[in-house]
């Protein structure tokens, strides 16, 4: 062989030795495209700036308990999406004949538990919605303590309690009534999910979470699509909202980028971390909103929101849903002397005036939601012990969600009006002159389901349900947007004498000889718009305790002819363990501490023109 | 990603005794009126509070009273039949050291019973001096600022 033949031979074996150690370059790129690089797997520090004793010390185990009934939950979901009949498209647009419902609700349940819905692949919606506690937050050691629940990153977590699922989709899109002075509808305590592209405010509310750095966590919102291209249940979306869908080219770093927490400071300002082409990206907007859209039907449909309480059933006079004497009691406080259904109208029919009898007309309203969709300012306390306080120095990602301290205050729709810290932004800039008029105020809640719990321990109130002579414990839930008040006794005794026991102290430093939250009320967040309808409504101990035995009967799932068992979807799920013992007046008490003396209110809270007026110290 | 809004400066407070920034709230919310907001129609709107017929008069069945007054919190309170208007109402005090100058105002959200013949309406003041004699009359006044029109004498009290 002739040294250039020989050369030329050594130039193709070279090119054929590089060209296959190239295809093994590829085949690995390929592989480290689909798993994260060890250098891109996520940061394993956990982040925990908290005092000792803010976090519970079950948060760990209690996370994991709530993922095992997830991914049950979401077991049985799976089952029962492939039981549905197959689909028979009919219509321009297509429609699914017969089981168009059925398709679509039972995709936003699959879509609901999923824990891959977030960069670490460890927290579903469900985390903070559980159905056993009217789709609010499941873990009782965390409504006892740090208030808001913790994110994909341990252990961020928000500024407030988790909402209640159930009924939300029937809150409208956020909207003015200037005549009446009032904003009603959108979701969120502060409302800011207006619901005004989707034009529902609950569907909107389904897509903030996966984005929100302290909760679901993803950096960008077409993550949501790039999962939803990975999940078992694929196939139903595109059967759902069309096949292309997901048809979308993802970049190579997705799954890198996708891992990683929002916030993150090597994301930087950039929104969009996830590079699409223009099709890419709209049809990545396309699927969030599909997701919002079919989470939304789950909620609105029979699982979440079936109007199943005892009061429906008294509504509809069904046989054996005759009021007890105490719920009587109850509900004719709630629409007199406590005046509750002002704002949680219940479309009864009116309070009979002296001289009128009872006609037996029907009700007015035959599915009433016990809420008004507005928001009020109700005087509640700074709550210490929220986790949000907390969090003044950086994550491992170089992410912090509150640089300031104590100094931010929870304005809650004013903040949302002036688009300010902690809130989102507002969309609608002819609201925001009103902004002084709502600072403070949060969302009229539904009073449907603020006392669902599970079966094992069917009450929110210590010291327990005695059930055939036993006690068998109490779920422990927060109430209100900041978790202050830990049972409906106290929630009651709240609205009876907020005034009468007014002190000018904050939480945990009510004066020697007078008990918090039963003699001693601490001052307001904010002072600001306070409404004064109730604070004084001179109930006495029982007249209070027949209210919160009306509330109890606004739980879902009752059945009249068997009572004693719940008839709501999923109710069955909790695996953890009832609490006993103390009392309702009392109840979470003993984790109370001290609020620490308070820097003034943060610039960015309540400096933002409009100001407030009066000034919030 | 969370927006952060940073004001270029404090706005100076906007107190309530002239009655000023009342004034520029409510020529904001007829401007916003004018505008137009689209009044949405949902299935919702028979969950709404309702805007109900106005009394021909409203008088003071109860009260004033206070229900308690020292240099933390100071609560008026007193009854009338039901306004009628707008469901948002505000209970106001205009008082002052003067019985004859009453230039200061405090007023606090009440929200209409439309199925309640009477109305409770509280006012909370903050911060009044202690050991000190304040006059005061009351009123209340619908959303927009519309006086429910309620004829009050001048009363006092003296706080802890």
């Amino acid at each position: 062989m002739t040294p250039t033949i020989l050369m030329r031979v050594s130039v193709v074996c070279l090119m054929f030795v590089l060209s296959l150690a190239g295809q093994n370059l590829s085949a690995q790129s390929a592989r480290q495209a689909a798993a994260p690089r060890e250098k891109d797997k996520p940061k394993s520090t956990v982040y925990n700036p908290y005092p000792a004793g803010i976090l519970p010390a079950d948060v760990e185990s209690e996370i994991a308990r709530v993922l095992r009934e997830i991914d049950g939950i979401e077991n049985k979901t799976v089952a029962a999406w492939h039981s549905m009949p197959k689909p028979t498209l009919t219509g321009q647009p297509p429609t699914f004949q017969g089981t168009g419902y059925q398709a679509v609700q039972i995709l936003g349940k699959l879509m609901n538990y999923d824990k891959n819905m977030s960069p670490l692949k460890n927290q579903a919606c469900a985390s903070c919605h559980m159905p056993y506690a009217g789709f609010s937050g499941p873990i009782p050691s965390v409504n006892l303590t740090m208030v808001a629940y913790p994110g994909t990153v341990h252990f961020r977590a928000g500024k407030r309690t988790a909402p209640r699922y159930t009924y939300s989709p029937r809150y409208p899109v956020l909207q003015l009534y200037p005549a009446q002075g009032l904003f009603v509808g959108g979701n969120f305590w502060d409302g800011r999910s207006t619901g005004y592209l989707l034009q529902s405010a609950d569907a909107e509310q389904a897509q903030h979470p996966p984005v929100d750095t302290q909760e679901m966590g993803f950096p960008d919102t077409a993550c949501v699509a790039y999962r939803l291209s990975q999940a078992p249940y694929r196939s139903l979306f595109k059967q759902v909202w069309g096949k292309g869908s997901l048809n979308i080219k993802f970049p190579k770093n997705a799954e890198q980028v996708c891992g990683t927490p929002g916030g993150a400071k090597s994301f930087g300002t950039d929104v969009t971390p996830l590079k699409l082409s223009p099709e890419d990206r709209l049809r990545a907007n396309e699927a969030y909103n599909h997701w919002g859209q079919s989470i939304s039907f789950f909620e609105d449909g029979p699982q979440v929101s079936p109007f199943t309480s005892k009061v429906d059933a008294n509504i509809n006079g069904l046989p054996g849903s005759a009021y007890s004497p105490d719920e009587t009691a109850g509900m004719n406080l709630f629409r007199g002397k406590a005046n509750c259904n002002s704002c949680h109208l219940d479309g009864q029919r009116t309070l009979l005036k002296p001289g009128q009898t009872d006609n037996g007309e029907y009700a007015t309203n035959a599915r009433p939601l016990f809420t008004c969709f507005g928001y009020s300012n109700l005087g509640l306390p700074l709550n210490p012990r929220d986790a949000f306080f907390y969090q003044t120095t950086p994550d491992s990602y170089g992410f912090t969600a509150n640089p300031l301290g104590f100094s931010y205050r929870d304005l809650g729709l004013g903040a949302f009006l002036r688009s300010a810290f902690g809130s989102a932004p507002n969309p609608n800039s002819s609201w925001t002159p009103l902004a002084p008029r709502m600072d403070g105020r949060q969302q009229v809640s539904t009073v449907r389901n603020v006392a669902m719990a599970p079966p094992q321990c069917p009450t929110t109130e210590a010291p327990g349900a005695i059930v055939n002579g036993v006690n068998v414990g109490y779920f422990q839930k927060e109430f209100f947007h900041n978790g202050y008040i830990k049972s409906l006794k106290q929630l009651v005794h709240f609205y009876n004498t907020r005034d009468k026991y007014a002190y000018p102290v904050t939480s945990g430093n009510c004066p020697p000889g007078t008990t918090e939250k039963v003699d001693c009320w601490p001052m307001p967040e904010v002072r600001n718009n306070i409404d004064m309808t109730t604070g004084n409504l001179g109930l006495t101990d029982e007249e209070e305790n027949q209210l919160v035995i009306i509330m109890q009967a606004l739980t879902d799932g009752f059945d009249p002819a068997n009572p004693s068992k719940s008839t709501y979807p999923d109710i069955d799920t909790f695996t953890g363990t009832c609490m006993k013992g103390g009392t309702a007046a009392t109840q979470g008490n003993e984790f109370l501490i001290p609020t620490p003396p308070l820097p003034p209110c943060a610039t960015v809270v309540c400096g933002v023109s409009p100001t407030p007026t009066p000034s919030i110290p | 990603m969370r927006r952060f809004a940073y004001p270029d400066s404090i706005d100076s407070v906007a107190h309530e005794a002239t009655g000023l920034s009342m004034n520029r709230l409510l020529l904001k919310l007829a401007m916003i009126m004018m505008v137009g907001v689209p009044l949405y129609s949902t299935p919702a709107t028979a969950q709404l509070s309702p805007t109900t017929p106005k009394a021909a008069s409203v008088k003071i069945t109860q009260g004033p009273e206070i229900e308690r007054a020292d240099s933390y919190l100071t609560i008026v309170r007193w009854t009338t039949n039901n306004p009628g208007g707008s469901p948002e109402h505000y209970a106001v005090v205009h008082y002052g050291k003067n019985p004859k100058d009453l230039s200061q105002t405090t007023k606090s959200p009440i929200r209409l019973n439309p199925n309640h013949p009477d109305t409770v309406f509280r006012v909370r003041i903050e911060g009044l001096q202690p050991k000190t004699t304040y006059y005061y009359v009351v009123d209340s006044m619908e959303a927009d600022g519309k006086s429910d029109g309620v004829k009050s004498a001048v009363n006092q009290f003296t706080t802890q």
